[in-house]
């Protein structure tokens, strides 16, 4: 079955996949940016998509986290008790992400805005930091939620680490997916020059994630049955776009960007179907409460006239902004 | 696990309990949420004032104050976060029970909350080189999606203490607009505005320009102090539509309770005597010092208010529907047959510290049933509570819980687990010895259990 996810969750689980790659995106260009913008700085090369990453970074953060709470509401609806349990077992380690994001996001504002680069590199190094620390903790507790026969041991333990080996090439995967992720969209503001430049990140993000799946492959990890055809889709869909890649660095100005972001939005939607099919197996039954609850109408007009009002912001900003004299 | 109570691993906090835990973060998230809902009102009014001619009025929108508005929003979002995965830690099945009733409104809330975002940024970065119209459209989205935030989560927090007709199959929307949802959402509004006024004052105080043109920046910035002048009504209006036991705990009932009610009230009305007579009736300056004090003493306010909400829910934290145990009415009578623990997964992490079974069993206990709003030695120590009762006056006031005290939940656990309580608490009392006797006298046992009898299942004052 292509679409493995039965009724009556589905809803559910469209909105909590959608909002997920939404939020996927966003943070990728804050981790993978602020990473770039910091090797830049250890460099001490003056550069453009540099340069653009350090200005957009603290709004994009701000963005990210924003998009992140979507999911993290649907979340609580599809796997409640996993959830809140892996909350508990790591307990005050993983209330830690809030701290850790609250300075990685004034760090991102410092290094935007300091001369010294001293200061910049400082800035930059702290939000690297603080924000593999956050996704390493979501990659921790995305597994720990699944491994309910270590629950008790690890409650009893009194760990806060949870030490499984998939862990590290997991997070390895995604880091690369956000490199790639990074150069699609810096690329959309970038000359040609510099698409060059991120044409050769987002084929070595692509390489980062190919080595983290020989890994978890020898780590003996399957993609369930349910999940096979859009394994295939994202197969596809990574090899037009390491094609696109190509094609962009050798003729930036063509059409070849507009070809890697169809393609890398297709192998991302694919990939959190991918990501989610094994965790359907501790999916709860819905509750009768949350299923009888009432409001998605106030929410869907609610988020049309969102989508208008965003659009007009963007667009008030691009035709009204008085240009600087 | 197959279990009629979905058991969590509980965490403890050292000598903080749960409620200073869950209060400190709400606190925090609470005061840079309503400022940032306040400000972007005023940042609007004085937008509207400058484009109108009136001096300093554009300097003050562009100033620090702009910065202290993106620095609470950002800062109150991710509090925001905080205060779900916190009272997870503290609740999970009630900020479960929350998601699973209101998760559309949530959707809905997180939908203003991103507009909210996208015009807050947008005028911050572009706002300089906006015309006019824009600055002031993107203001008042700005304005009008924080205060919708506001409204949706009102209602679902003021949910919790008056489900109102909801608790009779009367649906969502009789939930969310509830009894106490129009006082709690005029009075959070009007605490929103008086923030963002102390703080435009301590903000124009710093700005460099003659005094008397401070002065009139300070006259317009404290109008939106007024409406806390009718704190007091509000608060009324408030206490008048709570369940009627919350109200005499409140009223006297509770003393720590009436104190906060006390300082609540009276911060509020310092600060809206100040603003009125001294500001807008008598037209005083306000220099920063002062400004800053008043502003600590409405910090004061929104903490013992909020202490004073989360406190008047007791003993539930969704009334009528989940205990602060977090156990429903309904579970109350199997627990009374199965005891409380016999479902529970997880093992003491300090299983080694007891000497016999009956204390680890006791400990158990402690942490399924007490641990949500005690601690054993530090913040409300129920080993220093109960200290001076005999072992008996123990036996019944525990058994009989509801009666003892009414913000209290009925014991959810039978005869055994009420002696293991009583057991552990007589030997951290007396200094955790090596070796304690087992308590297992059938006649002790059967006291206990006529007393559970006796008592029932209900909560104090229901029937």
């Amino acid at each position: 079955m292509m679409w493995p996810f039965a009724s009556p969750h589905s809803g559910w689980l469209v909105l909590y996949l959608l909002t997920f790659a939404v939020h996927i995106v966003l943070v990728s260009y804050v981790l993978a940016g602020t990473t770039y913008a910091l090797i830049q700085a250890l460099r001490k090369k003056q550069d453009p998509i540099a340069e653009r990453a350090r200005d957009l970074l603290p709004f994009m953060l701000g963005l990210g986290i924003t998009a992140g709470v979507a999911p993290l509401l649907f979340i609580q609806l599809l796997y409640q008790q996993p959830f809140y349990t892996a909350n508990l077992l790591l307990g005050p380690r993983w209330g830690a992400v809030v701290p850790a994001l609250i300075v990685g996001f004034y760090a991102l504002y410092l290094a935007k805005a300091t001369q010294t680069l001293r200061i910049r590199r400082l800035a930059l190094g702290v939000g690297v930091v603080c924000f593999s620390f956050v996704a390493w903790s979501w990659t921790e507790i995305h597994l720990l939620m699944q491994d309910q026969p270590a629950w008790r041991e690890m409650y009893a333990a009194g760990d806060r680490m949870y030490a499984q080996t998939g862990v590290l090439p997991r997070l390895l995967l995604w880091l690369g997916a956000m490199m790639t992720l990074f150069a699609t969209l810096a690329a959309w503001w970038a000359a040609a020059p510099e698409r060059r430049r991120l044409a050769v990140i987002a084929l070595a993000g692509r390489a980062v994630s190919a080595l983290a799946v020989v890994l978890l492959v020898m780590g003996d990890a399957t993609v369930i049955s349910a999940a096979h055809g859009w394994l295939y889709l994202m197969i596809a869909a990574v090899a037009i776009e390491v094609a696109g890649w190509v094609w962009i660095r050798l003729a930036p100005d063509g059409a070849g960007l507009t070809l890697v972001t169809a393609a890398s939005t297709a192998a991302l939607l694919a990939g959190v179907v991918v990501r989610e099919a094994p965790r359907l197996a501790t999916i709860e039954p819905p509750r009768a409460a949350a299923l009888e609850a009432s409001g998605f109408p106030v929410f869907a007009l609610t988020a049309v006239l969102g989508i208008a009002l965003i659009v007009w912001i963007v667009r008030s900003i691009r035709d009204r902004a008085v240009p600087p004299s | 696990m197959d279990s009629p109570v979905p058991y969590y691993p509980v965490n403890e906090f050292g000598p903080l309990m749960k409620g200073l835990v869950i209060g400190g973060v709400g606190i925090f998230h609470v005061f840079l949420a309503q400022f940032a809902i306040g400000g972007g009102m005023l940042l609007y009014y004085f937008e509207r004032l400058g484009q109108r001619g009136v001096p300093d009025a554009r300097t003050f929108v562009d100033s620090t104050f702009k910065v202290l508005v993106l620095v609470s929003f950002v800062v109150g979002a991710l509090s925001g976060v905080a205060m779900w995965f916190t009272t997870i830690q503290v609740g999970a099945r009630t900020i479960g029970l929350m998601i699973d009733e209101f998760h559309w409104l949530w959707a809905t809330e997180w939908v203003w909350f991103g507009i909210e975002i996208s015009a807050g940024y947008a005028f911050y970065r572009f706002g300089p080189t906006l015309d006019h119209k824009a600055r002031r459209r993107l203001l008042a989205i700005y304005a009008i999606a924080s205060w919708m935030s506001l409204f949706w989560i009102n209602g679902i927090l003021a949910w919790q203490l008056t489900p109102g007709r909801w608790l009779e199959g009367g649906g969502m929307w009789a939930g969310f607009f509830n009894p106490s949802f129009w006082p709690s959402l005029l009075f959070r509004t009007a605490v929103a505005t008086t923030l963002a006024a102390l703080v435009a004052c301590i903000v124009i105080n710093t700005m460099d320009l003659p005094r008397e043109r401070k002065a009139a920046l300070i006259r317009i910035a404290s109008r939106f102090a007024v409406p806390m002048a009718v704190m007091p009504l509000l608060g009324m209006w408030f206490v008048a539509v709570i369940p009627a036991d919350s109200r005499q705990w409140l009223m006297g009932g509770s003393m720590p309770m009436t104190m906060f009610v006390g300082v609540a009230a009276a911060a509020s009305l310092l600060i809206g005597a100040y603003v009125v007579v001294g500001l807008v009736l008598k037209r005083l300056y306000i220099n920063g010092a002062t400004a800053t004090l008043l502003l600590a003493l409405a910090f004061g306010a929104t903490a013992a208010g909020e202490f004073v909400r989360e406190g008047a829910r007791k003993p539930y934290t969704v009334r009528g529907v989940l205990y602060s145990t977090s156990i429903t009415p309904a579970e109350v009578a199997a627990l009374r047959i199965d005891g409380a623990t016999k479902h529970d997964p997880y093992p003491l992490r300090d299983q080694a510290r007891y000497p016999t079974p009956q204390l680890v069993h006791g400990a158990k206990v402690h942490r399924t049933l007490c641990d949500a709003c005690h601690t054993l030695h530090g913040a409300n120590a129920v080993v220093e509570l109960t200290r001076t009762w005999t072992d008996d006056q123990l036996r019944l006031n525990i058994s009989k819980l509801q009666r003892t005290k009414a913000f209290m939940p009925p014991f959810a656990g039978n005869a055994a687990d009420v002696e293991a309580v009583v057991q552990l608490l007589r030997w951290e009392a007396a200094g955790t010895p090596a070796r304690w006797p087992v308590s297992d006298d059938p006649a002790t046992l059967a006291q206990i259990k006529t007393w559970l009898d006796e008592v029932g299942t209900s909560a104090a004052g229901e029937p």
